[in-house]
């Protein structure tokens, strides 16, 4: 179909949506994160300095990420295999899978959080069974590990991980593995050099989607991870809700910010390097 | 190269989707060298056969023997298929150098061998230049010929192609018909093609199979195929026929709604109801005296050296009859009665 010039009033109620509601307050949060001191009266860069040269801040910041990259490949070793056996299911099969794949995004993450507080409690489902077969005496701390927030947020943003892989593996004529196997390829062999490298777009778009989710997930990280774990969104809210520091607290959300786009851009020029490999 | 055909035999296949039919007690004897096609409309069941044959996909029932052995339990390369599928199934994010040398990777042989072995098979589908290009970067045709050297770089004993030309247009298809006519020759490969192009099937095949709901119709020789059709089903698949219905009295006249047509030359069946098959070169255009069926010319289309007419008899049925340009032009609309060119043998099929 031809573009035609006159279309672009379409975009205008999207645009106006995100000029408004995303563009606005993210250039208000850089402003105020540009001032000095809590009320706002002295404009400077010191709060970025406070953050960058002090080894707690950073300590969140390392902390947040790598909690966001354990959580990102958690999610990957269990979702690829999902969205494979999804792919090879029999129809009746794949209606059953699809649905367990999307539940947990029509419940709330807080319920689903809550779910997680309720399995990994001291009196929780884990413990409670570890505790009848008689392998623990009294109750392991599970929740408000590091661990705990992991596991919790590879399964709630488990969907995210599934939903792209199944796209990507269902793109890939199913003749090239047939061709494989035609060839005299194993399983094994047409899996790593055929499946996995095409559906390598979906499988990365998966992981950006699961990691932006994972190092901004408020809710999760508090509930899951308790006062003792500072992470990034938490911290932000301590500092803009309770110490009433909101330059600071912006600086932080500045600096998270900066740090997610920065990996999501070195992603995306990845994906779109492999993309080209498989669409030609 | 030095491979050598081999027979290839199958003995009752059947196959089963569910509680659909795909494959209906199908045996063919396949001999060494032999370039066969399964021919068919879609759905015959001719491209679940040629999977069955690949090992690709496991028969409910009957055998499938290579070189005198049974191969059901093994899978495609121990069976010695190889198979081009009909979109060529080129990996797409492999160089076409790292494409042909898959199977021999796959086999676990050595890196300087299998440079060898690819070099050679690019020569000889003639894209000895393109060594380093992507799929994408290559015309169908190339893809096509990248895709036979993947698939006879295994030496494979069978060589099985689906819908091989369907994908080209129709230059290339003629060019690439010859090129691999030329390689099943050189390679002296025994080859199964599955197609629902008539003239492909008959241009290129030795023999040909025609099949139709999951059942071999026909199996032979090009000619007979076209010539001495076996069943109605084959004679209105293949070629252009009119199909006319009636009784067929004992002087030799088909007797139907249509009118009265002299059967001639052809041979004397048991009186009663028959259907004939008439290929368009088969009628002529007869003058009021002789026996034939009347009717009004509804389209004139010239091609060439031929002329077609559509006829439409009395009582509505449509006959496509050819002559030659030049002789008396006749236009639409005009009255005429059609009768059996003399000599000619058509089909007749009890009805």
């Amino acid at each position: 179909m031809k573009r035609r010039g006159g279309d672009w009033p379409l975009v205008l109620p999207l645009a106006l949506f995100f000029a408004v509601f995303v563009f606005a307050p993210l250039a208000l949060l850089g402003a105020v994160s540009l001032y000095s001191d809590a009320t706002l009266s002295r404009l400077g860069v010191a709060q970025y300095v406070k953050f960058l040269t002090d080894g707690f801040n950073l300590g969140v910041l390392g902390q947040t990420l790598w909690l966001g990259l354990l959580a990102t490949i958690l999610a990957l070793v269990i979702g690829y295999p999902l969205a494979y056996m999804y792919m090879v299911a029999p129809v009746a099969l794949q209606r059953v899978l699809m649905l367990v794949i999307v539940l947990p995004l029509l419940t709330s993450a807080v319920v689903r959080t809550f779910a997680w507080v309720v399995i990994l409690g001291r009196q929780g489902i884990v413990n409670g069974l570890l505790a009848a077969i008689g392998l623990i005496d009294a109750p392991v701390r599970l929740l408000y590990t590091p661990w705990a927030v992991v596991v919790a947020l590879a399964q709630i943003q488990l969907p995210l991980m599934a939903l792209p892989v199944i796209t990507a593996l269902g793109n890939i004529d199913p003749n090239l593995r047939h061709a494989s196997y035609a060839l005299g390829a194993g399983r094994w062999r047409t899996f790593f050099a055929i499946t996995l490298p095409l559906s390598a777009p979906g499988l990365l778009a998966g992981c950006l989607l699961v990691y932006a989710g994972s190092v901004s997930a408020f809710v999760t990280q508090t509930l899951v991870g308790g006062g003792q774990l500072m992470l990034m969104p938490q911290y932000m809210f301590q500092q803009a809700i309770q110490a009433n520091n909101y330059p600071f607290a912006a600086a932080v959300a500045m600096i998270l910010l900066v740090a997610v786009l920065a990996i999501v851009i070195v992603v995306n020029i990845v994906t779109r390097k492999t993309q080209a490999l498989v669409h030609g | 190269m030095t491979t050598r055909g081999v027979a290839l035999e199958l003995d009752r296949i059947s196959h089963r989707f569910g509680h659909t039919v795909a494959v209906d007690g199908v045996s063919l004897r396949i001999e060494p060298g032999e370039i066969v096609a399964l021919l068919g409309p879609s759905g015959c069941g001719k491209t679940t056969l040629l999977r069955i044959v690949s090992g690709l996909l496991r028969q409910s029932g009957g055998h499938v023997t290579v070189d005198g052995d049974i191969v059901d339990d093994l899978p495609p390369n121990e069976r010695g298929a190889g198979i081009v599928f009909q979109n060529y199934a080129l990996f797409p994010h492999m160089t076409v150098e790292a494409n042909v040398g898959y199977g021999l990777r796959a086999r676990g042989i050595a890196r300087a061998e299998i440079a060898k072995t690819v070099e050679r098979m690019l020569a000889l589908v003639r894209m000895g230049g393109f060594a380093r290009r992507m799929p994408r970067q290559l015309s169908g045709g190339q893809q096509q010929r990248v895709a036979l050297a993947r698939t006879l770089a295994v030496s494979p004993r069978v060589l099985l192609l689906d819908e091989p030309f369907g994908a080209l247009d129709k230059n290339l298809r003629l060019d690439m018909q010859i090129e691999v006519k030329r390689l099943q020759r050189e390679l002296d490969i025994t080859t199964i093609m599955v197609t629902h192009d008539q003239e492909e099937a008959l241009s290129l095949a030795d023999r040909v199979a025609v099949m139709n709901h999951g059942r071999v119709e026909q199996f032979g020789r090009p000619d007979d195929i076209y010539d001495r059709p076996a069943t109605l089903f084959v004679a209105t698949f293949v070629g252009t026929t009119s199909v006319l219905r009636g009784k067929l009295l004992e002087d030799g006249t088909l007797y139907g709604t249509a009118g009265r047509l002299p059967l001639g030359a052809t041979a004397r069946r048991p009186t009663g109801p028959i259907v004939v098959a008439v290929r368009p070169e088969h009628f002529r255009f007869v003058g009021d005296v002789e026996p034939g069926l009347d009717g009004r010319i509804e389209l004139v289309l010239p091609l060439g050296p031929l002329v077609v007419y559509d006829v439409v008899a009395s009582d509505g049925t449509t006959l496509k009859v050819t002559s030659p340009r030049g002789a008396a032009a006749r236009m639409p609309g005009d009255r005429v009665r059609v009768a059996l060119a003399p000599g000619t043998v058509v089909p007749v099929f009890e009805a």
